[in-house]
């Protein structure tokens, strides 16, 4: 149980930690394109900095979405359910999460491969590292997921949206 | 088939508690299986929906909302509000709508509003005598306004999926917002009226302007965001990011009311919030391309269009659809799957694409507050410990209310395009 909780707290504070520099760096980016607009000579990479920043802020966030119950969860129906069929829906949807983002992920995988051939126009940057985040989206999708199943199965959480005010 | 394995996979998913978003991938996933369609289109289409210049700007509208929410700018608005409209019949009711008016130009989000001004409002309204389920339903209903009034998200989205400039789509939303709050508060007034609500002193037009000058720097922010959009200097997503720091200055400097020590939480929670919106995008894109692909807002179109085509007729069948799915379904998640196939029934009709696109989110707004699924009617239930079925009556009026200034924006398109068509010539 101690493991189980000391995992997902573990991987909590990673995906917080990408997804607070990501959102940096396209604050950070707008910062400079604003700036050089008033100076009269806005950097032409700033705005494709700012997409590949709000890509890479998606896939480091999508887990904790999934946690803070931000992917939209409509569970009137499976949560008036009697006994505990609402906890054992709660571990399918966790499951099925788990599943289809394992069953994407190679070829999310094929996808970044793809983008390897390409270059980004203003920071000539290869686009194998942006088409990444798809994978990497996947992944997180995939690792949260996992870990609330070990976690409802540990009995440290209950598979309920989990909102950071309620720490 | 394929659209029949789409769909049941979506509704089962749904009715199992799937998270919306995760339903939308499932059910493609499936489909593209069933269809024979190589799985890499899933990240390719996911890529191609979150790739956006428009929707770069929902982080910073954002975390500008979650600063303004965290600086203290509450108890000032209500105080603001209070001074407007506290002194009429009801005051307290009033002054609930009139605060969530100008709180949704701030942080132009529904739920925000139902938990800020609720949590203020409804303990407030009960110590002054105000039974709680009006209370409650009062705040729910009012909390509507704020995704309507700019900034919204809602509306960024509806940008990103029609292409219409996301300062035209929030300049659509201003006078029908405006509009709703002051139905609002006609019907909380005639209730009041008759069921003997209180109403506060009148502080004097002193009070108005010192609760004013309180609210000045909060109230500021809508208009900086309106100036940035109207007058070219900024793009959507540079507004949002300077607004976010005028937020943040307000908050820190101004008001020192924003705790420093919480700025991380505050960045990192309002990107997690972006990041479910954005995800929610990228599933629901690959949805979209299956249904376009399949013909689906087509088919939609011409079944329609073979039993009428008459204007009037297919506003009321669009509203109808709307009302139905939001009744059940999250307002973004409706938006980005209904959005395209009913537009292309709008047009086959001559609705003009900003006037349809405001009345598509004003009626989604209004399933916020609509049973058995209604996010803001949740909130306020709870923040009151009210039964929900006692709140579900008493916003029966207000739902009522709403309904008809539906009707009125679909039904006079020079209510939502006038604004943007005068300032955005």
């Amino acid at each position: 149980m101690r493991f189980a909780s000391g995992l997902i707290g573990l991987f909590t504070s990673l995906a917080r930690f990408g997804t607070g520099l990501s959102f940096a760096v396209l604050i950070v980016s707008v910062l400079v394109q604003v700036t050089g607009r008033l100076i009269g000579d806005s950097p032409v990479w700033t705005e494709e900095l700012s997409r590949f920043a709000l890509l890479y802020l998606v896939a480091f966030g999508v887990g904790l979405s999934l946690r803070s119950g931000d992917l939209v969860n409509v569970d009137v129906i499976s949560e008036s359910l009697p006994g505990r069929v609402p906890w054992l829906l709660r571990l399918l949807s966790a499951l099925i999460t788990v599943g289809m983002a394992l069953y994407v992920l190679p070829q999310a995988w094929r996808y970044t491969v793809i983008g390897g051939m390409q270059t980004s126009p203003a920071l000539y940057v290869r686009m194998d590292l942006i088409h990444l985040t798809m994978f990497l989206l996947l992944l997180i999708l995939a690792l949260f997921g996992g870990l609330r199943v070990i976690g409802m199965l540990s009995g440290t959480v209950d598979g309920r949206p989990h909102r950071p005010e309620e720490e | 088939m394929g659209v029949t394995v789409l769909f049941t996979v979506f509704v089962g998913g749904l009715i199992i508690g799937l998270p919306v978003a995760i339903t939308l991938g499932v059910s493609s996933l499936v489909y593209l299986l069933v269809a024979g369609i190589p799985v890499v289109v899933m990240p390719q289409k996911m890529y191609a929906g979150m790739d956006s210049f428009v929707l770069l700007s929902i982080p910073g509208f954002i975390l500008a909302g979650k600063l303004m929410n965290q600086g203290g700018i509450t108890h000032r608005i209500i105080r603001f509000a209070s001074a407007l409209v506290g002194w009429i019949r009801g005051g307290l009711g009033l002054t609930n709508i009139a605060a969530s008016m100008l709180f949704g130009g701030i942080t132009g989000t529904a739920v925000a509003d139902a938990a800020s001004i609720g949590g203020v409002m409804i303990p407030g309204m009960k110590k002054a005598g105000y039974p709680l389920d009006f209370s409650a339903a009062v705040t729910a209903a009012s909390s509507t306004v704020g995704p309507i009034i700019p900034p919204s998200v809602p509306m960024i989205i509806v940008g990103a999926l029609s292409g219409i400039s996301v300062g035209q789509m929030f300049l659509a939303g201003a006078i029908p917002g405006i509009l709703m709050g002051v139905a609002m508060m006609i019907t909380a007034y005639i209730i009041s009226v008759r069921r003997k609500f209180p109403r506060e002193p009148w502080g004097g037009t002193s009070e108005v302007v010192r609760a004013f000058g309180g609210a000045f720097w909060a109230l500021a922010m809508t208009f900086l965001i309106i100036y940035g959009l109207l007058s070219g200097l900024a793009t959507p997503t540079e507004t949002a990011v300077v607004a976010s720091i005028y937020a943040f200055i307000v908050g820190a400097f101004v008001y020192r009311e924003l705790p420093l020590r919480k700025l991380p939480a505050i960045i990192v929670e309002s990107a997690v919030a972006a990041a479910g919106i954005l995800a929610l995008v990228g599933f629901a894109n690959v949805f979209g391309w299956i249904l376009v692909s399949e013909r689906i807002p087509q088919a939609i179109a011409e079944g329609v269009l073979s039993l009428t085509q008459n204007k009037f007729l297919v506003i009321l069948i669009i509203n109808l659809v709307l009302l139905f799915v939001g009744m059940f379904m999250e307002t973004i998640a409706a938006l980005i799957i209904l959005f395209v196939p009913l537009q292309q029934l709008a047009q086959a009709v001559g609705i003009d694409p900003v006037h349809f696109a405001t009345f598509a989110v004003l009626n989604l707004m209004i399933g916020l507050t609509t049973p058995p699924v209604g996010v803001c009617l949740f909130v306020c239930s709870g923040i009151a410990r009210e039964p929900l079925t006692r709140v579900i009556a008493a916003i029966f009026p207000f739902l009522v209310t709403n309904i008809l200034v539906l009707l009125l924006v679909s039904y006079i398109p020079a209510i939502s395009t006038w604004l943007p068509t005068v300032l955005m010539r």
